[in-house]
């Protein structure tokens, strides 16, 4: 296996792996927001603000993956 | 006689946008790569087709002082400053008590971060806290969205006999949101120590004084509380120092976030360009002005939130 090959294939696996963790991470929080929603429709706009919160922190891992593997192609 | 049914236009107007999308749709799926992977290679005009989107992660030079670089991403920030400092003069310039419809569009957006920042912090603190975090905020919007003008990165301009952007979104270089991270740490810092005072902050991260206690206890002869004393003690040093780094982790949390999300998005886009020309970007030009919204929003939501947690007294103070 060439190192070129090597690297596409990081590439692609850290990507794949890394993104597992933050779905299933974003999926619950929106969940826990629409639960809390349907519970309590009028405290609508402090929970949406919340929940934007909470996944834009769990999409940050997601993207720590994406840039391992952009310096992967890209640079290394 | 038109019928007023459908999104709001009449029936000869839909099927012409219907019709036109449709012939950009094709005309771009033959002329891009997907196309020829698929169909092979029609032989549209070559002016028609993209061609692979090269990336280059460090920002290119455009002008060397002396020894100082000033690359397009450096211009690109100093644009979206003139941009922001120019709006804000020409809406200011005449202030009347009953709002013009930009100046209750830009009343409306300082008064939501506003009461954003009152949210988290408190009254007083909000107020305190709001000119460094809308700054932050109007910053890194203004950095996502001019990026995504058309043309805005387009414009080449010859360095060194090769063809470079004279433009490029400040936010996909990674010094950018390097610096903004760095401004909200010592935001915070500065915060925490001039509430608690430099002994008072430091506490929170140096917690010898249980595991201390706890063997004074064991020296004195009282081995059963000496024992427990000692054990929560080192769970608290661990706790301490877990809790000092991840003040300096944020760092590079904050730096990463923005930076992989205004990358990944322009890389996105670059290839949705590169391989159906005209229609397939367009859902994703949606999705990154979303992006660049709610990183805007992110940078200075978390920037106010550990600010507000760093001015807040201790459990165990008396406040």
């Amino acid at each position: 296996m060439t190192p070129e090959t090597m690297k596409l294939l990081a590439a692609g696996l850290a990507m794949g792996l890394g993104a597992i963790g933050p779905g299933i991470g974003v999926g619950l929080v929106g969940l826990g927001a629409l639960q809390a929603i349907g519970r309590n429709p009028e405290a609508r706009g402090a929970i949406l603000t919340n929940m934007i919160l909470a996944i834009a922190f769990a999409e940050a891992v997601a993207i720590y993956a994406l840039v391992v593997a952009v310096v992967l192609i890209f640079v290394a | 006689m038109p019928k007023r049914g459908c999104l709001g236009c009449s029936f000869p107007v839909l099927i012409g946008v219907i019709v036109i999308a449709l012939a950009l749709g094709i005309v771009g799926l033959l002329s891009g790569e997907l196309g020829k992977k698929l169909i092979g290679d029609v032989g549209m005009p070559s002016w028609l087709s993209v061609s692979a989107p090269h990336v280059q992660l460090p920002a290119e030079g455009i002008v060397h002082i002396g020894g100082f670089t000033i690359t397009n991403t450096l211009l690109a920030s100093w644009l979206s400053i003139i941009v922001l400092v120019v709006f804000a003069w020409a809406v200011t310039r005449r202030t009347k008590l009953i709002p013009s419809r930009i100046q209750s569009l830009i009343e409306f957006a300082l008064e939501w971060m506003l009461n954003l920042c009152r949210d988290v912090a408190g009254d007083k603190n909000g107020r305190k806290f709001f000119p460094i975090v809308t700054t932050i905020f109007l910053f890194v919007l203004m950095n996502a969205w001019l990026n995504l003008i058309p043309g805005f990165g387009s414009i080449l301009i010859g360095v060194d006999g090769e063809r470079v952007q004279l433009l490029r979104g400040a936010n996909t270089d990674i010094n950018t949101p390097l610096a903004l991270a760095m401004i909200s740490f010592i935001f915070v810092g500065y915060l925490g120590v001039s509430a608690h005072g430099l002994w008072g902050y430091s506490k929170q991260f140096i917690r010898f004084g249980r595991f201390g206690k706890g063997f004074g206890l064991l020296f004195r002869g009282k081995v059963r509380d000496g024992f427990v004393g000692t054990f929560y003690g080192a769970i608290d040093i661990f706790v301490g120092a877990l809790e000092g780094l991840s003040q300096i982790v944020r760092v590079l949390s904050f730096t990463f976030r923005l930076f992989g999300n205004m990358t990944g998005g322009e890389i996105l886009i670059l290839m949705m360009m590169f391989l159906v020309p005209w229609i397939l970007a367009i859902p994703f030009y949606g999705l990154e002005l979303l992006v660049g919204l709610v990183q805007a929003i992110i940078f200075g939501g978390l920037t106010l939130i550990f600010a507000a947690n760093a001015v807040a007294p201790h459990e165990d103070e008396e406040a």
